[in-house]
């Protein structure tokens, strides 16, 4: 239950911050929920990385469905990568990874 | 203790995502969803109405968008027409219009960093920003282009001034840099740009080692520079009056410069021309009765498209065509009464002159045996990661020194050579243009294009009225019998620019006889033309489209459109017989091009068995005449195939004892063009399309913004002129009918968002050769089912 809760805590901090902030706010917003609700490091890490993988892929969803993967096709192809699906995928897992790390030192700094 | 370690991979991680690194971008700023590209991603079915409020306009502005989001600025003046179009470049052009003028004023490496370097300095020391600067003066004290100009830029910066990183325009994102302030300087730059694009050309330095090379006889005839069988641009027997200057006189005492292999050092480049067509067919020769006006210049093919599609109404103008984002006005296009369209001209306006340094000196060069001191011109150069670049560049009488031991010129050319350059007097072509968008008959349409001095175009009119017109119009100069064909001595007074030409008297035809007007980038006039000039001139479109033209009777805007389309070889159609004749293969191509139609179709596989083959052919011929020339230039290939069909002693003179050697290079060209034609084969793309590859490219050269293999027929010396990355970039046909019947089409789309549904929406049309209807709204038109979208803009 914790595990799904700060995954969503994440997200929606990084959503509400991320409109005004710059786009590295994501790691702050990771980091303070793992400081916050106190995680094993290994499921820190994970909810980290998924608060925030979900947050950018609804994100790109959202705009690219609307723009019918125009753009999401032409960076897929920019990023030598076979389709949009996938350039939307790995964008978002790049933002994951930084919410991950920085929520893992969040836990860590917790212990 | 144990957080360290992640937490200090997060900061790494942020640090390196947030800046460029490489090549790549700065990848967290660029995937960020919110700001990053998908902020650039476009609803598809976006509403783009709105109401704006722009507090520096007079009065307010409505904006009417059609179905292809070509704007149609209603304005109560002139200065909020140009204002709104200034803000409407830079909302769907932004990005293209920084880049391009970032590369007219030499301000790439700014961005791109170092591997642009060489690029600038060139710009520097051609002088782009020196002639911009001298014509912005002039731009500036005519209060008609002052006016429109300041308001244009206004209006750019208005839109500037309000951004935020997430409405940059997606290659900022991807390049990591950010808009600037426009000034009117930069679009005085864009005009230079076009200047150089289309008069930059130049053969002094090739054919100044050639005329030494060659026995006279023989550099006559092969280099006869405009004098041959031309059909020319002002029709032949077209009277000139009496001009005002005598034929300047060939001074006595040595002119030329004599360049030797020692002043080169072993590099390469590459120049190639840029040709298009434009026409107007009388009344007499139309279904309608009313004139037809037809245009397309063959430009670069890139994405942003060079050209914006605009309407712009005040109570004293109603015009329509393409526009430049950068600067203000319609460049081609007509209005309620006229219509006009541009080719190159392609007379020469740029000269060099070898300058010999003052003796114990270096900041001084000799001339009418004094040392003259040197003018000098830092030109600062930013370099992205580096510190700044700072290039003296030395002005001499003559121009700026372009080349020298510091930067070499074409083929490694170390000897200093000043440039002496049309682009670099001040003058005012954005007035000319505000006076032809303005025009309403033929003498207001002359007394307008006087003021365009540089680059010379070759400019055709039509009119309601039924008049049809073709002016050879820039600014001239009443030069000697070759002067500045070849690299002149710049160290005597007798070889500076002389007398220039007045503009009345540049060679125009109104309503000839022949009941048409027409250029194809060829001579310009016959024999008779009281001035002596050179140029970069072309014949084989022109030939062909005089042929077509004068066979033309009851045309209908289809007819016209059909000429533009064009796939015939008037080359192939003259070569390929003796070509067949000698050629002792026999194999399924050969069979395939004794049938063929000389037609460069799309599809054809037999047209890229021709273009192969005649490509080495051309190559053999001149490969032994040329081989210890450091910048070689083979003599035209329209040339070629003139010699080759009167088979004289020209080809042989110099390289053939025979005919027989002759047949010995159609044969050893043959079998070359063979290896090309099996890979071709072995990858399925012996179709001519996809042998020469037609790409619409993205200026930053990124594929996966560009268009690739084109299925279009045409190259670039047939009227369909696509070639691999140049074309026919806005193809357009005006009928003068009452009300005027207007058809046009770029291969582009009114947005420069590769995230945008109308970024690449011509591009299918354009490539299968459909035209546009374009909307050309009367000044009371009400809004109809063709607007899509509305602007209401408020100034409070």
């Amino acid at each position: 239950m914790r595990f799904i809760s700060t995954i969503l805590l994440t997200t929606i901090l990084a959503a509400i911050s991320a409109s005004f902030l710059p786009w590295w706010i994501i790691a702050v917003a990771a980091f303070v929920v793992a400081l916050l609700l106190p995680q094993k490091m290994g499921k820190a890490f994970l909810s980290g990385f998924l608060g925030i993988f979900i947050f950018w892929l609804s994100c790109s969803l959202y705009a690219d469905i609307a723009n019918q993967h125009i753009l999401s096709g032409r960076m897929a192809q920019l990023f030598h990568l076979p389709g949009y699906g996938l350039f939307l995928i790995v964008a978002a897992a790049v933002g994951g990874i930084v919410g991950g790390f920085a929520a893992w030192g969040g836990a860590a700094l917790r212990q | 203790m144990r957080a360290l370690i992640p937490v200090l991979i997060t900061v790494a991680l942020v640090y390196l995502l947030d800046r460029p690194i490489g090549s790549l971008p700065a990848l967290g700023k660029l995937l960020d969803p919110v700001k990053g590209w998908a902020a650039n991603a476009e609803p598809a079915g976006k509403d783009f109405s709105g109401n704006i409020v722009l507090p520096s306009l007079h009065a307010p502005v409505s904006v009417w968008y059609d179905e292809y989001m070509v704007p149609h600025i209603h304005a109560a003046n002139e200065h909020d027409a140009y204002y709104v179009q200034g803000y409407i470049h830079a909302y769907f052009r932004l990005w293209q219009m920084d880049l391009q003028t970032r590369a007219a004023g030499g301000r790439v490496s700014e961005v791109i960093g170092e591997k642009a370097l060489d690029f600038d300095r060139k710009q520097r020391r051609k002088g782009m920003v020196y002639g911009a600067e001298r014509s912005l003066e002039v731009i500036e004290q005519d209060p008609r282009t002052k006016e429109m100009l300041d308001a244009y830029t206004a209006g750019v910066n208005e839109y500037i001034d309000k951004l935020e990183y997430r409405d940059y325009p997606l290659e900022y994102k991807l390049m990591d840099f950010a808009p600037e302030e426009w000034t009117n300087l930069k679009t005085s730059l864009l005009m230079k740009y076009m200047a150089d694009d289309l008069t930059g050309y130049t053969e002094d330095i090739e054919l100044s080692l050639l005329r030494d090379m060659l026995p006279p006889e023989t550099f006559a005839m092969l280099y006869p520079g405009r004098d041959y069988s031309s059909t020319p641009v002002i029709p032949e027997g077209t009277h000139f009056d009496q001009a005002l200057y005598k034929q300047a006189e060939v001074p006595a005492g040595d002119l030329w410069a004599h360049l030797t292999a020692t002043d080169f050092e072993p590099a390469k480049e590459s120049n190639e021309g840029k040709g298009s067509n434009n026409w107007a067919v009388s009344g007499v020769h139309t279904q309608s009765g009313a004139p037809i006006l037809c245009d397309d210049p063959h430009l670069g093919l890139n994405l942003p498209s060079l050209w914006y599609q605009v309407q712009l109404q005040t109570p004293t103008m109603n015009v329509y065509g393409v526009s430049l984002p950068g600067a203000p006005g319609i460049v081609i296009g007509f209005n309620d009464s006229i219509s006009w369209g541009f080719t190159n001209n392609y007379r020469d306006v740029k000269d060099f002159y070898a300058i010999d340094p003052a003796p114990g000196n270096k900041d001084a060069y000799l001339f009418d045996g004094k040392a003259v001191p040197y003018k000098e011109r830092i030109e600062r150069i930013a370099v992205k990661g580096k510190p700044i670049f700072i290039d003296t560049v030395n002005y001499t009488i003559h121009g700026p020194v372009m080349y020298d031991a510091h930067f070499k010129g074409p083929g490694g050319l170390k000897k200093p050579i000043a440039l002496c350059w049309m682009g670099h007097k001040a003058s005012n072509e954005m007035l000319a243009l505000y006076m032809v968008n303005h025009a309403w008959n033929y003498m207001e349409f002359t007394d307008a294009i006087i003021h365009f001095q540089c680059p010379a175009q070759n400019m055709v009119y039509a009119d309601c009225a039924g008049n049809i017109a073709m002016w050879g119009q820039g600014q001239f100069i009443d030069k000697w019998k070759d002067q500045g064909r070849y690299v002149m001595e710049g160290r005597d007074s007798s070889t500076l620019w002389g007398q220039p030409i007045p503009p009345q008297e540049n060679p125009h035809a109104l309503n000839p006889a022949q009941g048409f007007v027409s250029s194809a980038n060829q001579t310009v006039t016959d024999s008779t033309y009281p001035y002596w000039y050179n140029g970069y001139f072309y014949q084989l479109r022109a030939w062909r489209l005089n042929e077509l033209l004068s066979k033309v009777s009851n045309a209908t805007v289809q007819d016209m459109m059909a000429i533009q389309q064009d796939v015939h070889s008037y080359l192939a159609e003259h070569t390929l017989p003796i070509m067949l004749r000698y050629v002792q293969a026999n194999d399924k191509h050969i069979e395939e091009l004794k049938k063929w139609d000389y037609n460069l179709n799309a599809e054809s596989t037999v047209a890229t068995v021709y273009q192969l083959w005649w490509y080495y052919l051309y190559k053999d011929m001149w490969k032994d005449m040329l081989a210890k020339d450091p910048v070689p230039l083979a003599p035209l290939p329209e040339r070629t195939m003139e010699l080759m069909i009167q088979s004289d002693s020209a080809i042989q003179y110099h390289l053939q004892p025979s005919l027989g050697k002759l047949a010995a290079v159609i044969n050893m060209s043959y079998k070359e063009a063979q290896d090309s034609l099996s890979k071709l084969e072995k990858t399925n793309s012996l179709q001519w399309y996809k042998a020469k590859n037609t790409t619409i490219k993205h200026l930053a050269k990124l594929p996966a913004f560009s268009y690739e293999e084109r299925k279009i027929g045409g190259w670039g010396n047939v009227l369909n002129a696509a070639k691999g990355d140049h074309g026919p970039s806005w193809r357009m046909v005006v009928q003068m009918t009452q009300g005027i019947e207007a058809y046009g089409i770029y291969p582009g789309g009114q947005s420069g968002n590769p995230g945008s549904k109308y970024y690449a929406t011509f591009i299918d049309d354009w490539t299968n050769g459909k035209y546009h209807r374009l909307n050309f709204l009367k000044n009371s038109s009400q809004k109809d089912s063709s607007i899509k979208y509305t602007w209401t803009i408020q100034n409070k």
